[in-house]
């Protein structure tokens, strides 16, 4: 999950949720995050590691699964070789 | 939230001793913007509002929060970061989000990106500000947003006025607010050719209401916001007013999108004075509206000698515009406030720089510094706006 550190970091700085509640169990309603706060956090993540979440895989429930979504994402737009 | 700062007494002394807080702002884009003689606030929600919170508010709505804030606190009001739950909420705000919409078209038409920051919408619409407040402090009676440019927050003040003496809420946060001091806003109202040019005396002069040297306005920002309660809950808890609304008028003009006409505000300050009751020769003071711009102030000193005939010559009238600027959907809140410390302090704010008084404003318009004036125990606030919509309050000594 290389992408989890700087979710975290990110919910903890920007969005400053506790540190404490931060973990890839975490959901994203523990963490307190509402709708919009939930698709700024997106924006934020697609500017940060230039990808963009198809609808289907914009939604999840824990933070580990969003990391796991997002690292996903970035081996796609890998070149293949 | 005001360029001359936060609380209001301090606001107020500053403004008695005629104090500007006009100044030289650097634009943002230097490449073709213009430096000009603005009254910007000097603001830090600081505690207030969390940071979490500020990335989904425009500047308007976290000033307009930071106020309601200071004013819930000094009625007593505020229990456990709550207000009272059943109070209304009545903002004036001409624009809105000014600054975002900026940074939108920005993206859209600087960088060619259709990324919008996803708060764009909610953060540009002239509501938020009334919603904030009331989600913030868990007011859940109506949240109003009056958007008629001078007059907005004159109007918030005068509707919620209204609902309490018509016994439609028992209390309300009412006043207003405005931010659009960002280039992109400012290079708009610098074409429209209203605003004031810097004076050869210095930036801090260039606002000159009623003075043969004016040259327009000088645009600023803030906020005010101000508790109204009935008589009876306020007295009931044993609150201390400030002062007492009695009237309010409202009128426009069916004349022009920007050129005032002396009939549609003689309509609303007679209109205000007979929703009062009270006998025009009681009022002792009138913070004009007055803006400083050359066509504006004569007409509105012609209305005055309308409505008050041989009693416009007893009457102190001054425009604190001179020291604040003109805070458009903010004016009539802040004014209001200024009005309402007016009354409580037995004392007037001066119109400053009226060093040379255009005879076409032939009142006394307490040129320089403020003046005792135990005896007053009404005053009249007056906003005209940009489309003709006029509106006045009136004021009674608590």
């Amino acid at each position: 999950m290389s992408s989890y550190p700087f979710l975290a970091e990110v919910l903890a700085e920007k969005y400053d949720v506790e540190a404490q509640a931060i973990s890839p169990d975490a959901t994203m309603a523990e963490l307190g995050l509402d709708s919009l706060t939930l698709i700024e956090l997106l924006f934020d993540l697609e500017d940060e590691f230039g990808i963009e979440f198809p609808e289907e895989r914009a939604t999840f429930s824990t933070l580990g699964e969003a990391a796991a979504v997002i690292d996903d994402l970035v081996r796609a737009k890998e070149p293949t070789g | 939230m005001t360029p001359h700062g936060q609380d209001p007494r301090d606001v107020f002394e500053r403004l008695f001793r005629g104090e500007s807080a006009v100044r030289m702002v650097r634009s943002g884009t230097p490449e073709f913007g213009s430096d000009l003689a603005l009254a910007p606030v000097d603001f830090d929600p600081g505690d207030t509002i969390p940071k979490v919170q500020r990335l989904f508010m425009a500047r308007s709505a976290q000033m307009a929060v930071v106020a309601a804030h200071g004013a819930i606190r000094s009625a007593g009001l505020l229990v456990e970061h709550r207000g009272p739950r059943d109070a209304g909420v009545y903002v004036g705000c001409a624009l809105g989000g000014a600054e975002t919409i900026q940074e939108g078209y920005r993206t859209y038409y600087d960088r060619k990106s259709r990324r919008y920051k996803p708060s764009t919408v909610p953060m540009i619409m002239a509501n938020a500000a009334a919603s904030h407040i009331s989600m913030t402090y868990e007011v859940q009676g109506p949240a109003h947003t009056y958007s008629i440019a001078c007059s907005s927050s004159t109007v918030a003040i005068g509707e919620a006025f209204r609902a309490i003496r018509d016994g439609y809420l028992e209390v309300a946060l009412a006043g207003g607010t405005e931010a659009m001091l960002n280039d992109g806003s400012v290079a708009a109202w610098e074409r429209l050719g209203v605003l004031a040019s810097e004076h050869p005396e210095g930036v801090h002069v260039s606002s000159r209401p009623f003075d043969a040297e004016r040259t327009g306005f000088v645009l600023g920002e803030g906020a005010a916001i101000l508790v109204i309660e009935s008589e009876d809950r306020a007295s009931a808890r044993g609150a201390s007013p400030v002062a007492e609304i009695v009237g309010y008028g409202s009128s426009s003009d069916a004349h022009n999108l920007i050129e005032p006409l002396a009939d549609g505000q003689v309509r609303a300050m007679r209109d205000g004075l007979l929703d009062s009751g009270i006998d025009p020769g009681e009022v002792g003071y009138i913070n004009a509206h007055a803006t400083g711009t050359p066509t504006g102030d004569p007409v509105e000193i012609d209305a005055i000698k309308r409505v008050f005939g041989a009693h416009a010559q007893r009457l102190a009238v001054s425009s604190t515009k001179s020291m604040h600027g003109h805070l458009v959907g903010a004016a009539g809140a802040v004014e209001c406030a200024i009005t309402a410390l007016a009354l409580s302090e037995g004392r007037i704010p001066p119109t400053a720089h009226l060093t040379t008084p255009d005879p076409a404003c032939d009142l006394d318009c307490v040129p320089g510094v403020g003046r005792e004036l135990p005896a007053l125990a009404v005053a009249m606030s007056n906003s005209f706006a940009f489309g003709g919509s006029n509106a006045s309050l009136v004021l009674r000594k608590a």
